[in-house]
């Protein structure tokens, strides 16, 4: 059928077609003020950092810009390094794989980024490391956790590193609490609900392997896979009711989690099961779930009590002072990253040339608010970064939402690690 | 791929059975809330509103604020529904009005603009962070058990709602006046406007109650689905197969539709969980193969 | 005769496109016109081969991006395994360019023979029905695939005839190349009699039908030969990403490529190319200004939509004939009056 009485404006009067001609100018002066080649000394050392700023994981990438400018903003006041200031250009990828892989590219061919900070999560950031890899472009991977992307010798590449959290790191710490938790109440039924992509399905199976490590009569009697930003968890949380486990695991994260323990909580899940849930311990998560069950197990992510020290406290005050987010696991850990790069450029003296800037950053020891000790240390070896907190605490309704913090030993986590990378052939 | 021993297992068990009938019931509710404006958008304008999923994300924030600033749930239900229904009748006045009778793409592409406007909009005003309303004073129960099975007092209400509001929204289309001037007028607008009816005035009542609809639903489902910015997508996609496999402009179609949709997701999830979304798929694809019009729809295709 | 003539033209133009290419590729010794043009390469192939059937043929796919994926997976797939690698030698990439375009042009056949029955709206459904479930099996089949992480590791690229695809020049002129035989193709289609009995069944299908047109063996056609240059366009970014990723066949995939043919005009045979040169530049200059980059897309295709009523070159287009028509009737007028 056709609607013709709702008649269709023709064509355009001339002002408006004027209006478009501007704009297209304006659009044009915009397009040759690039590709801008820039590299002069005194100029601004261009951080390039593409991330998630949109659609339901842009909470994450926001809090890692606020950190990263935040950071740079503190060193750029003390005078900046050699004389040369920080700046930091943001890009959003959408999380596409492709499109964190093209903007990569433009952030050094175009906006004359001379570092690149990688805050995509998992699934782009193997693009952008063979961008990197390609371009023979310095870069620190900052969020993805994924294992492999620096434990397997395929990936590794000389001038990349990562100042994250490693899966298995958080797997060691995670499966020495819940074996001891499981111990002392005599639990051995296990069930699991995590999203199914790679790095659900990696880090619940390295957790599982470590509990069944430390406790071997454990037990896996069900798992569910939901998938990734699924809104709706009812079918998955009757198929843990079916199972009637005895306790539960998972790595479901941000909106996803939220969801998650609302929903599970209508079915009185959480006094059903104890809970083990890695990524609970991020504050935009914890402040969102309205129905907060005290007692579940939440793995570290950043809070401003751990460590608990002086240094901690006045990097939380600072962030909250510049940030419209609140600090998330991302946060701390591109904070961390400036922090690597700005000791960095101070040895090789303001030169962001990759093969020196690669030189520098194997090994580095930096001070830092994040570390066990306050130091946090990229190792050498796999280019990974370690000693920084990790461990378990216990949720409570109300602030601080977790008490007792377990910490585990880092001196664990290096044997365990070490184990795992010769089953995987990694070492 | 399929798990045959873990469904027999369930299927055999009436715990087990009443768990994922009534989780498949109530995706399938809200599902059908949104689908059923979606359908009745189409069956009467033959617009595709692909941007219904700003409409439910709508709601659902519109609910959230409301429940945040009086603590009365069904105050803030109401204000979901009624507030997308509001953007319902402006987008319908003010744009998608001008896409009446155009191809396809015209209409998928102001509404693609829509989506991100609109996304971007909520980023602004409510942050890009995960809000969650929580579980309202009044459904805070313990769960009811039935048959071994476990049953929330509040996806009872949900599931209540969404039903009586379906079988409204059929009686509102074939018995009412509203309804019989609406359905003329999209077979003969020039003529019923002969009567003196301003039948944009109704296209548009009919557009916003739509929207409303899926205002609802996002209205029902803000106390247990995080809301974040780009909410509405997921569903959007997940209702349209329910449009499709029921039938395009059939609210009844999509009522069953939903109900299939939902009982493929919870027992998917027993059965072969890796593979609910292919299945999905797989269904709506069949469904075009065989019967093009939907199970219920009617109407040449060919 | 005419036409043979029309194409000698055509091709002079695209081989004077093709050396203008090269020699910006090779003249500019930054690496950014070359990131852009290839990047433009594949996306302009997916929207022109998308619009040998939503602007030539009538059939409005919400589903192309699925044959642009499979072309990327299947090349990137083929070259990850050694076997295959090993077994070919020197000739592996022209034979898994070759297995790409052939693997899914019979796919396409598959798909298409099943959805060009269907008219408008549930064409659009099926196929869209059709990728989504083609995006599912690359995220569940996460031994082949790689799941959601996509290709891992790179795609190694042995050399042949002296072309070394790791080299970003080679790289950029081999894509250049694939990209403009890509187009000549779809020009002789469209510009054949194959091509208009395809604006035929656009406009009218039964009137085709009546006069001796099989329509669904000309539709399948269509949707066979611009599935496999969408894979060639696949192919193109899983060189340029030495990766494949489930995000190529998702549904967004699709629908920015339509965006694409809708902003830069769905008559005029360029028009998708400058669509994506549009949306490109448009997307990286709104993100240098602002993080509300959804916005201000979303305002632009408002406009475009509800403003110009139809893509950038269409309406140059209409203005040039309603231009002409207006000095024409104004030259009739006055020598009427004269």
């Amino acid at each position: 059928m056709k609607k013709s009485y709702s008649s269709p404006r023709r064509g355009l009067d001339r002002r408006t077609v004027l209006k478009g001609a501007a704009a297209a100018a304006a659009v044009g002066t915009g397009i040759t003020g690039f590709p801008a080649y820039l590299k002069a000394a005194n100029t601004p050392i261009k951080i390039g950092v593409p991330t998630i700023l949109s659609g339901r994981v842009a909470i994450l990438g926001e809090s890692s810009v606020s950190a990263i400018n935040n950071e740079i903003r503190k060193i750029n006041e003390a005078g900046g390094i050699e004389g040369r200031t920080l700046e930091a250009v943001f890009r959003d990828s959408r999380g596409k794989p492709d499109e964190a892989a093209r903007m990569t590219r433009d952030l050094v061919n175009n906006e004359g980024c001379e570092i690149i900070l990688d805050a995509e999560a998992s699934g782009a950031s193997f693009a952008v490391n063979e961008v990197v890899r390609d371009m023979q472009q310095f870069c620190i991977h900052t969020n993805s956790e994924t294992s492999s992307l620096t434990a397997d010798p395929k990936n590794q590449v000389d001038w990349v590193f990562r100042s994250c959290r490693q899966g298995i790191h958080d797997a060691v710490g995670g499966g020495l609490v819940a074996a001891k938790v499981v111990k002392e109440k005599g639990l051995k039924k296990w069930a699991t609900i995590s999203p199914d992509y790679a790095y659900g399905r990696a880090n619940t199976e390295e957790f599982m392997e470590y509990v069944k490590l430390f406790a071997p009569e454990t037990e896996v009697i069900t798992e569910t896979w939901p998938k990734l930003f699924q809104p709706d968890y009812t079918e998955n949380v009757t198929a843990l009711l079916n199972a009637q486990p005895e306790v539960l695991y998972s790595c479901l994260w941000g909106g996803d989690l939220v969801a998650f323990f609302d929903q599970a909580s209508l079915y009185g899940l959480f006094d059903q099961f104890t809970a083990f849930a890695v990524n609970l311990g991020d504050y935009p998560v914890l402040t969102a779930i309205k129905s907060r069950p005290a007692g579940v197990y939440s793995g570290s992510r950043y809070h401003k009590d751990i460590p608990d020290t002086p240094e901690n406290e006045a990097w939380y005050e600072s962030y909250m002072a510049n940030s419209d987010v609140l600090p998330t696991n991302w946060a701390w850990q591109n904070a961390a990253a400036v922090n690597f790069v700005a000791e960095a450029l101070k040895k090789t003296g303001g030169d962001a040339d990759t093969m020196k800037m690669a030189e520098a950053t194997a090994g580095l020891t930096i001070d830092s608010p994040f570390g066990v000790d306050g130091t946090l240390t990229i190792r050498e070896e796999d280019h990974t970064l370690v000693n920084y907190m990790v461990g378990y605490s216990k949720t409570i309704v109300d602030e601080p939402y977790v008490v007792g913090f377990d910490q585990t030993a880092w001196s664990e986590i290096y044997k365990h690690e070490a184990d795992w990378k010769k089953r995987n052939g990694y070492a | 791929m399929i798990d045959f021993d873990a469904l027999a297992a369930c299927l055999s068990t009436s715990a087990c059975l009443v768990n994922q009938a009534t989780s498949g019931l109530i995706i399938g509710m809200l599902l059908f809330l949104v689908a059923s404006g979606v359908t009745l958008i189409f069956g009467v304008l033959h617009v595709i509103n692909f941007a219904h999923g700003s409409f439910y994300m709508i709601g659902a924030y519109f609910a959230y604020t409301t429940y945040v600033l009086t603590g009365n749930y069904f105050l803030a239900a109401l204000v979901g529904a009624v507030g997308a229904g509001i953007c319902g009748i402006l987008f319908e006045r003010l744009i998608i009005s001008r896409v009446y009778g155009q191809n396809l793409l015209m209409q998928l592409l102001v509404c693609y603009a829509f989506i991100l406007i609109v996304d971007d909009l909520v980023k602004i005003i409510w942050g890009a962070e995960y809000l969650a309303m929580g579980i309202p004073a009044e459904f805070r129960l313990p769960p009811l058990r039935f048959a071994g099975g476990f049953v929330p007092p509040f996806y009872l209400f949900l599931v209540g709602i969404a039903v009586f509001i379906g079988v409204g929204s059929v009686l509102l289309v074939t018995k009412t006046r509203f309804g019989k001037i609406v359905r003329a007028a999209a077979l003969n607008a020039p003529m019923v406007s002969a009567l003196g009816i301003r039948v944009n005035v109704y296209f548009a009542l009919l557009f916003g109650f739509g929207c409303a609809l899926a205002g609802v639903a996002g209205a029902l489902a803000a106390p247990v689905r995080s809301l974040t910015p780009g909410m509405g997508l997921g569903i959007l996609v997940e209702s349209f197969i329910v449009t499709v496999i029921g039938g395009m402009g059939s609210i009844p179609g999509a009522f069953l539709a939903a109900i299939i949709l939902g009982l493929t997701r919870s027992i998917g999830s027993v059965g072969f969980p890796l593979f609910v979304d292919g299945a999905m798929f797989m269904i709506m694809a069949l469904v075009l193969i065989f019967r093009p019009t939907g199970l219920l729809g009617q109407g040449a295709v060919r | 005769m005419n036409l043979i003539v029309q194409f000698r033209r055509d091709l002079l133009i695209a081989a004077a496109a093709l050396v203008v290419l090269v020699a910006i590729g090779l003249g500019i010794e930054h690496a950014w016109p070359r990131d852009f043009l290839t990047a433009i390469f594949a996306a302009g192939l997916l929207a022109m081969s998308l619009n040998m059937l939503i602007g030539y043929t009538g059939l409005v796919s919400f589903g192309h991006a699925a044959f642009f994926a499979l072309g990327g997976y299947i090349f990137g797939l083929l070259l990850q395994s050694q076997a295959f690698t090993g077994a070919m030698g020197a000739a592996s990439v022209p034979l898994a360019l070759v297995a790409a375009v052939v693997g899914t042009g019979l796919y396409a056949v598959v798909i298409g023979a099943i959805c060009v029955r269907l008219t408008e709206i549930y064409f659009a459904f099926l196929t869209l029905a059709f990728q989504m479930f083609l995006y599912s099996v690359i995220l569940s089949w996460v031994d082949l695939t790689g799941g959601d992480q996509g290709l891992m590791g790179g795609i190694p690229r042995p050399e042949f005839l002296g072309i070394d695809l790791g080299d970003q020049y080679h790289r950029y002129v081999f894509c250049a190349v694939l990209f403009v035989v890509c187009v000549m193709i779809m020009r002789i289609m469209t510009e054949s009699p194959f091509g208009y009995t395809l604006r035929m069944i656009r406009d009218n299908a039964t009137r085709a039908a009546f006069l001796g047109v099989n329509v669904t063996r000309v539709k399948l056609i269509c949707f066979v030969v611009s599935s496999s240059i969408a894979a060639v366009g696949g192919v193109i970014l899983a060189l340029f990403t030495s990766g494949a990723y489930p995000e190529w066949a998702f549904w967004a995939q699709s629908g920015e490529a339509i965006f694409m043919i809708m902003l830069g005009g769905l008559n005029v045979f360029l028009g998708p190319i400058l669509g994506a040169v549009a949306l490109r530049i448009l997307n990286d200059v709104v993100q240098m200004y602002t993080s509300h980059t959804e916005i201000v897309i979303g305002l632009v295709i408002m406009f475009v939509v509800l403003g110009l009523r139809r893509g950038i070159l269409d309406f140059v287009k209409d203005w040039w004939v309603e231009k002409q028509q207006a000095r024409l009737a104004a030259e009739n007028r006055n020598g009427r009056e004269g």
